[in-house]
């Protein structure tokens, strides 16, 4: 962080219009005002940034000013007079012109009285934001329906409703020359690793940018350093109950302000398989879904290379399985039409994502009934490719974490291409490396593939199975968590 | 609480799940590694990706028929988990202090070297690495590298883990 210059206010209320002007161009840019008061005969200026305040309340605190004339005879005491009359509970006294610039800036109000080396900030903020919905990528059946959204105070508040703790520690810090984005670390102080905290801290600190426009992924990549790697290495949620209870688990939680998902740290690949619906349903039915969830992912990455290796070789399937491979004989090779199916349905995808509702009803009926149909009747497509291209894609939707579901493409798609030179070699190579590079990764000090590899018996069973609430009563080990046991003793 | 008779320690909540100790720990962790990724060969055999089945270790002791069928492969993975529990005492005495993924792939390859090399006398029907098929020969040697890896980064990192929770204990 580089030093920050310091102008102390001056007692003469122009010197400090000149800086304003100067400094932020007020009256240049249009969001930025001075609204000029009489107040026993003196000078008071108002600065305020459009929009970023609730008119309603600076509408009250002038009239409560303006009264000060009627009401109040000794000129000497106006500074008194003044913070006195500010009803509202959030009033700063501010000493340096460069503070108020910032306080400005985030939509607070100034207040500067003539003859005065002090200044008033008044919290007026309102910023423009939706309130709490359910988030679109992690729906529920049942369970509580608010959504974190795009401005941190809200977030930090839904999160305080579900942990009232005393231990819990929302730490706000500052990242960005420019942007000044708040950045905020949650943590439950006797249960999260302090080394972790610390290690996430000096992270942030060290991120040198001028904006994060893009808010949290920007910061997960200064602090996890992925580089090409496409598998996600921290876990986002939208859901103030998920984040939660990470807190209770001993994860560290990252806030960033303008965004309505959290990360959680620190993650493993089975962080990203784990949905809040297992934990509204029973213990069966959740281990259920979680099993089917389980078989989706795996059909997302294996089923389709699988298939194509034995379509190379049909002499390796066992008799009774003879008849998986296409029967007919086809005028494209197989590797190509898994190829264009496989990136057909990534346009699909795509073109899902930005295409308004009603339009992608239609992009719908096309692309299934015309595109698959037809591709097959013209001879392009041989309807197992299709069949299996479908089931693999059906597989990438049922994966929880998006993230996770695209990493997933493309190694699906990197397994078919070693197939495609190497047969059975390839296909056993590629998935060894594949491994080997998912074990070898670690996020933040935690193995990526932790509790399968290295093995931890007893966290995977609660991979395997989701445990009852009341059974599981000890924190997950890869935390680090100085308290160990979730209920007290 | 509605009934008193209800002590505490009955209770699902209140049970204390006490830490392994750490030979447990390791024993686990190697029949697990030997029964699962033998399972995994197994299902790599019933594909043909190799021509070594997991019976293959039954084969030295003259037993019926029953080892060649889908009972034979049961015991012979539940076999070669117990197997495996030794080769994970082995990794125990001799490599714990190595931290990471690769002493484990070596310890797969050398385990690879050691069946299918030194000990491939004893097993009757297993061909020389030279008349394996490719395909037999690279599926082997990947299941023994990522058994490897498996056993022995589970148990260097236990051992990493229970270091330092020592060190935080003592700090306390």
């Amino acid at each position: 962080m580089k030093t920050k210059s310091y102008t102390p206010i001056s007692p003469k209320l122009n010197e400090n219009e000149q800086f304003f002007k100067d400094a932020i161009g007020v009256g240049t840019s249009f969001d930025l005002g001075v609204r000029k008061l009489h107040i026993l005969k003196t000078d008071v200026h108002l600065y305020y940034c459009n929009g970023l305040c609730d008119t309603q309340y600076i509408i009250e605190l002038l009239e409560m000013l303006v009264q000060v004339n009627d009401r109040e005879r000794q000129p000497a005491k106006l500074l008194e007079i003044i913070e006195n009359r500010l009803v509202h509970q959030q009033v700063n006294p501010v000493k340096s012109l460069d503070e108020a610039v910032d306080f400005l800036l985030t939509g607070l109000i100034l207040l500067f009285i003539d003859g005065e080396t002090k200044a008033f900030a008044v919290d007026v903020r309102s910023y423009p934001g939706r309130s709490p919905e359910e988030p679109d990528t992690e729906k529920v059946v049942r369970g509580a329906r608010d959504g974190y959204v795009e401005n941190i105070v809200v977030n930090t508040a839904l999160t305080r409703r579900r942990i009232r703790d005393e231990r819990l520690r929302f730490e706000m810090m500052q990242v960005g020359e420019r942007s000044k984005t708040d950045i905020c670390i949650a943590y439950i102080q006797d249960v999260a690793d302090p080394g972790l905290v610390e290690l996430i801290k000096k992270e942030l600190n060290e991120i040198k940018i001028d904006g994060l426009t893009m808010a949290d992924k920007t910061i997960e990549e200064f602090l996890v350093k992925q580089g090409y790697n496409p598998y996600p290495l921290v876990r986002y949620t939208e859901r103030p109950d998920v984040a939660a209870t990470h807190l209770l688990e001993g994860h560290v939680i990252i806030m960033v302000d303008t965004s309505p998902s959290v990360i959680i740290t620190p993650t493993t690949y089975f962080h990203h398989v784990q949905h809040a619906e297992e934990y509204r349903q029973s213990p069966a039915v959740g281990t259920f879904v979680r099993w089917v969830r389980f078989l989706g992912i795996f059909a997302s990455l294996f089923l389709l290379p699988l298939w194509f290796v034995f379509v190379l070789d049909p002499s390796l399937l066992p008799e009774k399985l003879s008849y998986i491979g296409p029967n007919e004989k086809t005028n494209i090779p197989i590797f190509v039409q898994l190829l264009i199916a496989d990136i057909g349905i990534e346009f699909l995808r795509m073109a899902a994502i930005h295409t308004p509702t009603p339009l992608s009803t239609a992009m719908g009926l096309i692309a299934a009934a015309l595109i698959g149909q037809i591709a097959i009747d013209v001879g392009l497509f041989v309807p197992e490719v299709i069949l299996y291209v479908s089931v693999a894609a059906i597989g990438s939707f049922a994966t929880p974490s998006y993230e996770l579901s695209i990493a997933n493409k493309i190694f699906r798609l990197l397994f078919l291409v070693v197939i495609a030179l190497f047969g059975v070699p390839g296909f056993m190579i590629g998935v060894t490396v594949f491994l080997l590079f998912l074990a070898n990764i670690r996020s933040l000090n935690t193995p990526y593939l932790w509790p399968f590899i290295p093995f931890d018996p007893g966290a995977f069973m609660q991979i395997i199975v989701r445990r009852s609430v009341a059974g599981s009563s000890i924190r997950p080990s890869i935390v680090h968590p100085q308290n160990k046991q979730k209920q007290p003793t | 609480m509605q009934t008193k008779t209800k002590q505490d320690g009955q209770l699902e909540q209140n049970k204390r799940e006490k830490p392994m100790p750490v030979l447990a720990k390791v024993a686990l962790i190697g029949f697990i590694g030997g029964v699962f990724w033998s399972f995994l060969a197994y299902c790599a055999y019933f594909f043909h990706f190799t021509e070594v089945a997991p019976n293959f270790i039954l084969q030295p002791w003259a037993i019926g028929d029953w080892k060649d069928g889908a009972l034979g492969q049961t015991i012979a993975i539940l076999f070669i988990g117990l197997a495996s529990v030794i080769a994970s005492f082995l990794y125990y005495a001799f490599l714990k202090n190595r931290q990471g993924i690769w002493p484990g792939v070596a310890f797969g390859i050398g385990l690879w070297v050691l069946v299918f090399y030194v000990l491939n006398p004893i097993f009757p029907q297993l061909k020389a690495v030279p008349q394996l098929e490719r395909n037999t020969v690279v599926t082997m040697v990947c299941f023994y590298i990522l058994y490897g890896m498996f056993i022995g980064y589970s148990i260097s990192f236990e051992v990493a883990e229970m270091r330092r929770q020592k060190q935080v204990d003592v700090v306390k």
